[in-house]
């Protein structure tokens, strides 16, 4: 057991005054529950403490210096300190208002940041994750859907064109509310596309097969096609066949760099339905039709 | 563990008068409300440092306030930085080094 005086860093005779600055510049440093961080902080203080009792008490000090009491006869029975315990408590104490602001930007520490602090005392509340089924066509030209929200109320989901199939909308605020001065979470809308009649996607492009009559396929003309932007007239070149394929430039999906993917649009040719006696007249009197073999490639 | 508020005020070495006055400062923040409020471990150690602070350190009660809400932030920010460090070791974790 350190002596006394030496634990402080006093002499024999200083003064009550003395004794008590000297202690309390020694403690400032040490005192395991303002320097939490440091591990050895606790034994030292211990022994500061214990030298500063004996000596802040007139008595106890005679009666060291008159030998009649040893350093160890101060010692305090110190319970835990405040430290030991401040981690594991969640409860009402631990405060996040001295990080909180590094959770404000948008980088993944943030992230990381907001997710921590769920469980303090005025914590921002809680993210709510969503499914929202979108339209085809509003998926592509953008739009607004109304999302109903399982504990009641709605919310009005902005949707950018062009939005993707999986695609994740993160509306500030719009979670779960948090405890105290904590801001509400987000709710993080991932997005479902529900497949439409006859359109279908791949990337910025959309892709349409359009069934033309034999007349058009063979004589050509001009024909209305839908697009996700509405009808446009194309010119069928003569002699399109099934599988001929046009672009429509610009008839994609809108890009978010600017521009517009396009719409590609694969010729189907169709037979008159019902049957036609003149056309079943035609072909058989059609030397052509009997020799023209479209399967000739895929015979060994 | 739960301590009663009775016993609470031996562990602590507090009369019931200044509890009453540490909780309307919300330096102690018990659990449950009256006549079940009841105490934790962390609660009787805090109310050592508040001792401390008060009676050897001599800081007076504006202070006392100020230095607990500091100690209280210190502590958000030890176990946010000790769960940063501990997903950053975590070869899956979000966070890379």
């Amino acid at each position: 057991m350190t002596d006394p005086y030496e634990a402080l860093g006093v002499d024999r005779s200083a003064s009550l005054e003395d004794i008590r600055k000297a202690y309390r510049r020694l403690a400032k440093k040490l005192h395991p529950d303002l320097n939490p961080g440091n591990k050895e902080a606790e034994a030292q203080f211990k022994e500061v403490a214990g030298a500063y009792d004996i000596l802040s008490d007139k008595d106890k000090r005679q009666r060291f210096d008159n030998g009649e009491i040893d350093a160890s006869g101060a010692e305090r029975p110190r319970q835990r300190f405040y430290r030991d315990f401040a981690p594991e408590s969640e409860g009402p104490y631990t405060s996040s208002s001295g990080f909180a602001d590094f959770a404000e930007s948008d980088d993944i520490l943030s992230e990381f940041i907001r997710q921590q602090a769920h469980a303090r005392a005025n914590a921002r509340g809680p993210d709510i994750s969503y499914r929202l089924p979108v339209d085809f066509l509003d998926a592509v030209n953008g739009g607004t859907m109304r999302l109903d929200l399982p504990q009641g109320g709605t919310l009005d989901v902005k949707i950018p064109p062009g939005i993707v199939e999986g695609q994740v909308l993160r509306l500030r605020g719009k979670g779960a509310p948090g405890r105290g001065s904590g801001g509400a979470g987000d709710a993080l809308v991932e997005v479902s596309i529900r497949p439409h009649r006859f359109f279908t996607r791949e990337g910025n492009d959309i892709h349409l097969e359009l069934p033309v009559s034999l007349a058009e396929a063979v004589a050509g003309g001009k024909v209305n096609v839908p697009t996700p932007s509405g009808t446009v007239a194309m010119t069928v070149p003569k002699h399109a066949n099934t599988g001929t394929v046009l672009r429509l430039r610009g008839k994609g999906v809108a890009k978010p760099g600017g521009g517009a993917g396009d719409e590609l649009v694969k010729l189907k040719v169709m037979l008159p339905d019902p049957p036609d006696p003149a056309l079943d007249a035609f072909v058989s009197a059609w030397e052509t039709g009997k020799t023209y073999d479209p399967r000739r490639d895929m015979l060994p | 563990m739960k301590i009663t508020r009775q016993e609470f005020l031996i562990r602590a070495r507090l009369d019931g008068d200044t509890l009453e006055a540490w909780i309307a400062e919300e330096w102690i923040v018990p659990t449950g409300a009256d006549p079940e409020v009841s105490f934790t471990d962390a609660d009787v150690a805090r109310a050592e440092l508040i001792r401390d602070l008060r009676g050897d350190l001599d800081v007076n009660d504006a202070g006392v306030g100020v230095i607990l809400d500091l100690v209280d932030q210190m502590h958000g920010l030890r176990k946010m930085l000790g769960d940063l460090l501990q997903s950053m070791h975590r070869p899956e974790g979000g966070t890379r080094r």
